[in-house]
């Protein structure tokens, strides 16, 4: 396969991205937008001087921080030897590191004193309980909040009013969305490198942010630097080649058909937070007249973001009401802290006593793997006031309300009780597919949407059935299902292909699995190669399939000249 | 922490420790409020503040009720650690509750590791002399063993239940003002210590 295929790797130049971030990260932690020239040169290893004249030609606003970021990294890794030693930088330490933290990737500064401490640690993690000061793990090292799996992160950054997006996530979005839709170039334009910085060291050590102190800029950028540092895109490792698949698909009933399922099959935490970042960056398209960042516009600024082709950010925008119905994106209240006076009526009573509940499970989570200390204990005390407050105020309410029976309300346990019932949306129904086992999506898909092509698409003209143009359909139809034809058997080989592959490499496994320690590095590596390798097929495939078509078309044209 | 304690309102934290049902919350809620509840509430973890007049002293008191029953036990290092003083509480009407208190000192040494914790041993229940089945004799034998004081209390009645929320406060207090003079004297390196570290961090 060719890597150089210019337009392929325009499509998805954010690949590599996670990986090329850590390596930046050892000189710079900044990697939003850095590597955007700088993975392709990893990969491709030139085309550096194009990409950035091209960013110029764009208008990018580049700024400052960045360009000397892009530099930094490049002079370390000059681009003729990027190649080789993208494979090279395992280090043991992080080897080990990444198989007892469950992959977690460190984003933090310092990388390598850091993961030596952090295998001390998480050993002592496991052997015993922590039990003074001096022993405390730092939070920002055990737990930290940004690099780390969506699930993690989730857990360790919850809104505790029962919506499962991470913590930081969900300012920035409040921050954008009350104050900064129709700034001109949103999500285009880059923050300050060291105030993002900054801000996702405050976020590791749980600090409280205040998004208002800084600019819109900033919160774009650390949105987008959270979800660039996910270890697994939010499309899933699995699934993203489908959803590529699904975005390409030029007929918009079919793909919106395709990419609902492929999003409502989506692990919840990834679609809830899919969901509320599509909507959200629908709503600043809503105003582009001001911020002039159109569908378009944004889905070329935030592919990297989402490791993902800008066409398929598209299609998600294009088809946000039918993929996310039911969603409006709500204002996170956080719980209330002791100065504040606690609410009067009993359902905000009850609602401000979940958060506070969720809270407090989330402070023992943190306490019993080790991260102790006095600010945190006086916490565990504050938030339990309330909560016994709280409590003592429901019930007298409960009383006051049924004087005689007293209501017998269940207590949520502290512990236990968290979010447990997180925003269970409606499940959409999912229209069942007529092949719902389907091993190649791609051709079939393509197949599809080829022959729905003379029925319906953008343009819903009535045609005109002239002889001439029954003709011209005639032997378009020909053409297109001798192509189906075709491509039916090339599924039928290549399933056969698949089965025998799939033979192959079962017996193998188990024997390979724990033998070397880079090779789980090095597998990774291959995996996303060959995620690329996919991915590049899909896009030279659908070429292919444009261009076949455009040859049926022509030759039907041909043919009816000649009989006419 | 308690570094300046002329100038802020100093803060004691009480942790109340023992079995299920012996009564460290009704203990607490009399303290607290002066009332008295008759129907049992299992408890999984309560926290209350009050400003109090220790000797002329304002001070505030932090009162963290803890679970008797085992099932939220694995919390209560968090709090324990927290703590700096300690009412072990068990029920005069039952030897199990008695018993039980061993342990429970035994926890709160290994989380604090501090033979000289402030802690009271507390017999509750004083009102249902009838039913009882430890005797002050044993009891206090088992107090002096540990070097502490054994108070009985009723929170029904309310007696000795200010004492007993008094007294563990006036030793949290001495041994504040123990600790800020070795502070204040060889002590300092372990500061420096401290202080340095949380700068890493
Ligand atoms: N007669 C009498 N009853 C008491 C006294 N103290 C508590 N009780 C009763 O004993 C029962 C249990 O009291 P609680 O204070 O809830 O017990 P607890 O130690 O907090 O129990 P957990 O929260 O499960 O650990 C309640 O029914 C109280 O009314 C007392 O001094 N005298
Ligand atoms: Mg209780």
């Amino acid at each position: 396969m060719d890597f150089d295929s210019p337009d392929v790797m325009k499509d998805f130049p954010g690949l590599y991205a996670s990986e090329l971030n850590k390596k930046c990260n050892n000189d710079s932690d900044y990697s939003d937008e850095t590597d955007k020239g700088n993975k392709k040169d990893m990969l491709i290893g030139k085309r550096k001087d194009k990409k950035d004249k091209k960013d110029k030609e764009k208008g990018y606003a580049a700024l400052e921080g960045e360009s000397s970021a892009d530099e930094e990294c490049k002079s370390r890794s000059p681009s003729k030897t990027k190649k080789s030693k993208s494979f090279k930088f395992t280090t043991k330490s992080k080897d080990k590191r990444e198989k007892s933290r469950e992959k977690e990737k460190d984003t933090g500064d310092k990388k390598k004193e850091r993961d030596k401490k952090n295998d001390k640690k998480t050993e002592k993690e496991k052997n015993k309980k922590v039990k003074n000061y001096e022993d405390a793990l730092d939070i920002a090292e055990a737990l930290p909040i940004f690099g780390v799996n969506l699930e993690t992160a989730v857990e360790r950054s919850r809104c505790h009013d029962g919506i499962d997006i991470p913590l930081p996530i969900r300012e920035c979005i409040d921050y954008i969305e009350s104050a900064g839709t129709s700034f001109e170039g949103i999500y285009k334009i880059s923050g300050t490198k060291s105030k993002v910085l900054l801000i996702r060291k405050m976020y590791n050590n749980r600090q409280n942010i205040n998004l208002n102190d800084y600019d819109v800029p900033t919160a774009t950028s650390l949105l987008k630097m959270f979800l660039r540092d996910l270890p697994e895109p939010i499309f899933t490792s699995d699934s993203l080649v489908r959803f590529e698949e699904a975005g390409a698909i030029l007929n918009l009933n079919t793909r919106e058909k395709h990419l609902k399922i492929l999003v409502d099959n989506l692990p919840p935490l990834n679609k809830l937070l899919l969901s509320w970042l599509i909507i959200h960056l629908d709503n600043i398209s809503l105003n582009q007249t001001h911020n002039k960042m159109t569908k378009q516009n944004i889905s070329a600024a935030l592919n990297h973001t989402f490791h993902s082709s800008s066409r398929l950010l598209h299609a998600l925008l294009h088809h946000c009401r039918a993929l996310f119905p039911d969603l409006t994106i709500t204002k996170y209240i956080p719980p209330l802290s002791s100065g504040q006076t606690l609410p009067d009526d009993l359902e905000t009573m009850e609602i401000e006593l979940k958060k506070q509940e969720s809270l407090l499970t989330q402070i023992h989570t943190e306490m019993n793997v080790g991260c102790i200390s006095k600010e945190r204990e006086e916490l565990l005390w504050e938030v339990q006031r309330i909560i016994t407050q709280l409590k003592r105020k429901i019930k007298t309410a409960h009383k006051e309300k049924e004087p005689i029976v007293p209501q017998e309300k269940e207590e949520p346990e502290p512990v236990e009780v968290s979010v447990e019932e997180p925003i269970k949306e409606p499940e959409p129904i999912v229209e069942p597919e007529n092949r719902p086992t389907e091993p190649e999506p791609t051709l079939e898909n393509t197949i599809e949407h080829l022959e729905e092509i003379p029925q319906d698409d953008d343009n819903d003209k009535p045609m005109i059935l002239t002889d001439s143009s029954l003709l011209l359909l005639k032997f378009k139809n020909n053409g297109l299902l001798a192509l189906k034809e075709r491509l039916e058997r090339n599924i039928l080989e290549e399933q056969k292909e698949i089965l025998s592959l799939k033979n192959q490499l079962l017996p193998e496994k188990p024997s390979v699995v724990p033998s070397n320690e880079g090779l789980d590095e090095l597998m990774s590596l291959l995996q996303k190669e060959n995620q690329i390798l996919q991915i590049n097929k899909i896009n030279l495939v659908r070429k292919i399939i444009e261009q076949q078509e455009i040859c049926i078309e022509l030759k039907a044209k041909l043919e009816l000249s000649n009989q006419v | 922490m308690a570094k300046k304690p002329a100038v802020q309102t100093a803060l004691h934290k009480v942790i109340m420790v023992g079995s299920g049902g012996v009564g460290k919350s009704a203990l607490t809620l009399q303290f607290m409020y002066d009332e008295f509840v008759e129907n049992y509430e299992p408890t999984k973890a309560d926290s209350y503040r009050k400003k109090v007049l220790l000797d002329g002293e304002d001070v505030q008191i932090d009162i963290l009720d803890t679970a008797g029953q085992e099932d939220y036990a694995a919390i209560r290092d968090n709090y324990f650690r927290s703590g700096e003083g300690f009412l072990c509480i068990f029920s005069i009407t039952e030897d199990e509750s008695f018993q039980a208190t061993q342990e429970f000192r035994e926890q709160i040494l290994r989380v604090k590791n501090d033979e000289n914790i402030p802690f009271l041993l507390v017999g509750n229940k004083s009102d249902l002399q009838d039913k009882r089945k430890v005797t002050f004799q044993e009891a206090s034998d088992r107090a002096n063993k540990w070097g502490v004081p054994y108070v009985e209390t009723s929170a029904k009645t309310r007696e000795h239940v200010d004492k007993v929320f008094y007294d563990l406060m006036r030793e949290i207090r001495a041994r504040k003002m123990e600790e800020n003079k070795t502070n204040n004297g060889r002590g300092k390196d372990k500061n420096k210590k401290k202080k340095l570290k949380c700068v890493i961090l």
